[in-house]
């Protein structure tokens, strides 16, 4: 293990961006790290609201409209590498805001997470469980480290 | 200090923030008008949050539309779908068994306990005392497992349905006896933290006299819920509502209205939720839990108004062939937002944030209905 390496896998900054979701995935998102019950500080993940200090992004809401401008310029703010976590039902597939009445689809809504930004890892859940956000968190943790 | 008007001549700097800024934790827009770092004017823009969730509801059958009110707020979903179905009863004129209400009424107190457990969090993580912060949320999650146990998931629970709860939702012997021993741990520690908290002199000295909305103002605003209670107003919906007629409990007020008052009209409502959830576990009536035979008929819009953790929610439905014809959901941070502004001007711009955390806001489920203009 190089250095670059040996000190990533010491400092994980994870960032929580909403983008129009109900609120249910953010609470639980911050829980999972602040409440000592699951604590993701145990794994040297830490949350911080800076996007030039994260290396991972985690997006929740089913992207509106106004929200997926300021999204994209966060996105770019990260700096390399960064990963991306897509965490609850609406990041993933649109949610239940996705169509209006059958398969219409909806004006305010810009669609999936993944139509906008790449995304690493999917965590599914309407809302999502701590557990489930730590777990894939987690799966993602040595991609990051790993990468030049 | 009745009067925090604003110099508007002598504003010279605009500081924007948002909408989406590491201070707040959901996207707003936060305009701050600053004069020798002293806030003079604030102006608050919702609107990014909006997702249409009135026109989904519009002409899918009433029993789902009740469903999907609970997707609006994450926080208080509870709030929103036992709102729902009771403006939905009140149309068809639906009589709901006692024992329902009952579970109903547990669900709500259970959620006001998280919902200002999640308040105090927030406030002490604004504060920057993590310690706090993270004291409060090991104390939420015995009220988060509690939940989930009645409800099946952490967040939205879907207890309420037209005509009573929903059977999984029911109470046996084992579930009241899980809630008996939750609700001593969560007064034994809530104790413990008011305690600890009331005697730190740092961080009362950061939030005595911050953030002051005077009893005129927040009157003058419409300011709803616990921020109305922190001015020293005993307002209360829940004293006039029928559900609430068998349970006794006091009406908290604080007489301040600074961020102080809000903190500890918060913490202190805690012990009247857990005095009126072991009234409820103790009188719960035998019997059934929902009641199918309702019959649906064309009504004209019916409303509704209850007392949620927040302030007061309102819903208004109108019904045509089993169908919701027409829909208005006001959310309690709506009528807030008046007070947020207010809350800011006259003190330094490091505490802003603090004065808007204050009024308990959640704008994702205010972002209501927008009228957009197309030219």
């Amino acid at each position: 293990m190089g250095v670059k390496s040996f000190s990533r896998a010491r400092a994980i900054h994870l960032m929580l961006v909403y983008t129009g979701g109900c609120n249910g995935c953010d609470i639980e998102i911050v829980n999972s790290v602040l409440s000592p019950k699951f604590d993701a500080e145990q794994y040297k993940v830490f949350l911080t609201w800076n996007p030039r200090e994260a290396d991972i992004l985690v997006v929740t809401g089913p992207v509106t409209t106004l929200n997926r401008k300021p999204l994209e310029k966060i996105y770019e703010a990260i700096p390399e590498p960064k990963l991306v976590v897509a965490a609850g039902s609406c990041a993933l597939m649109g949610g239940v805001y996705k169509n209006i009445h059958g398969d219409i689809p909806s004006e305010e809504i810009e669609g999936p997470v993944d139509k906008i930004i790449p995304v690493d890892a999917k965590v599914p859940g309407c809302a999502v469980r701590p557990q489930d956000v730590l777990s894939g968190v987690i799966s993602i943790l040595p991609k990051l480290i790993k990468s030049k | 200090m009745d009067d925090k008007i604003p110099n508007v001549n002598v504003i010279e700097t605009e500081e924007p923030m948002g909408t989406v800024h590491p201070a707040a934790l959901e996207p707003y827009r936060l305009r701050l008008f600053v004069e020798d770092e002293i806030v003079q004017e604030a102006e608050i823009t919702i609107g990014v949050n909006h997702r249409g969730v009135e026109r989904i509801m519009e002409g899918l059958p009433v029993e789902k539309a009740n469903a999907l009110t609970e997707k609006i707020c994450g926080i208080c979903s509870n709030s929103h779908i036992w709102n729902s179905c009771r403006t939905g009863e009140l149309a068809l004129g639906i009589e709901i068994p006692e024992r329902a209400s009952y579970i109903r009424i547990i669900m709500e107190e259970l959620e006001r306990l998280h919902s200002h457990f999640l308040y105090l969090a927030h406030g002490c993580e604004v504060l920057s005392h993590e310690t706090f912060s993270m004291r409060i949320f090991y104390l939420r999650e015995t009220v988060m497992e509690l939940l989930a146990m009645i409800g099946g998931n952490r967040v939205q629970y879907g207890c309420s349905v037209l005509g009573g709860v929903r059977p999984r939702c029911d109470l046996d012997d084992n579930r009241i006896e899980r809630l008996k021993i939750g609700m001593d741990k969560v007064e034994k520690d809530l104790t413990d933290f008011i305690k600890r908290f009331t005697s730190d002199d740092i961080l009362m000295s950061r939030i005595t006299g911050i953030g002051i909305i005077p009893q005129k103002q927040a009157l003058k605003l419409a300011v709803t819920g616990p921020s109305l209670r922190a001015t020293g107003i005993a307002k209360d919906l829940r004293t006039e509502m029928k559900e609430y007629e068998p349970f006794d409990f006091n009406v908290v007020t604080q007489p301040d209205g600074d961020v102080k008052s809000n903190l500890m009209v918060r913490a202190l409502e805690s012990f009247e939720s857990i005095k009126i959830i072991r009234q409820a576990i103790k009188n719960i009536p035998e019997g059934e839990v929902t009641i199918t035979d309702y019959e649906m008929f064309n009504t004209d819009i019916v409303d509704s108004y209850i007392e949620v953790p927040r302030g007061i929610l309102y819903h208004s439905y109108a019904l045509e062939d089993g169908r919701v014809r027409h829909c208005i959901i006001r959310t309690p941070s709506m009528s807030n937002i008046g007070a947020m502004q207010y809350a800011c001007i006259g003190d330094q711009i490091t505490d802003a944030q603090l004065c808007i955390v204050q009024c308990d806001p959640c704008f994702t489920c205010t972002d209501r209905a927008i009228e957009i203009i197309r030219r």
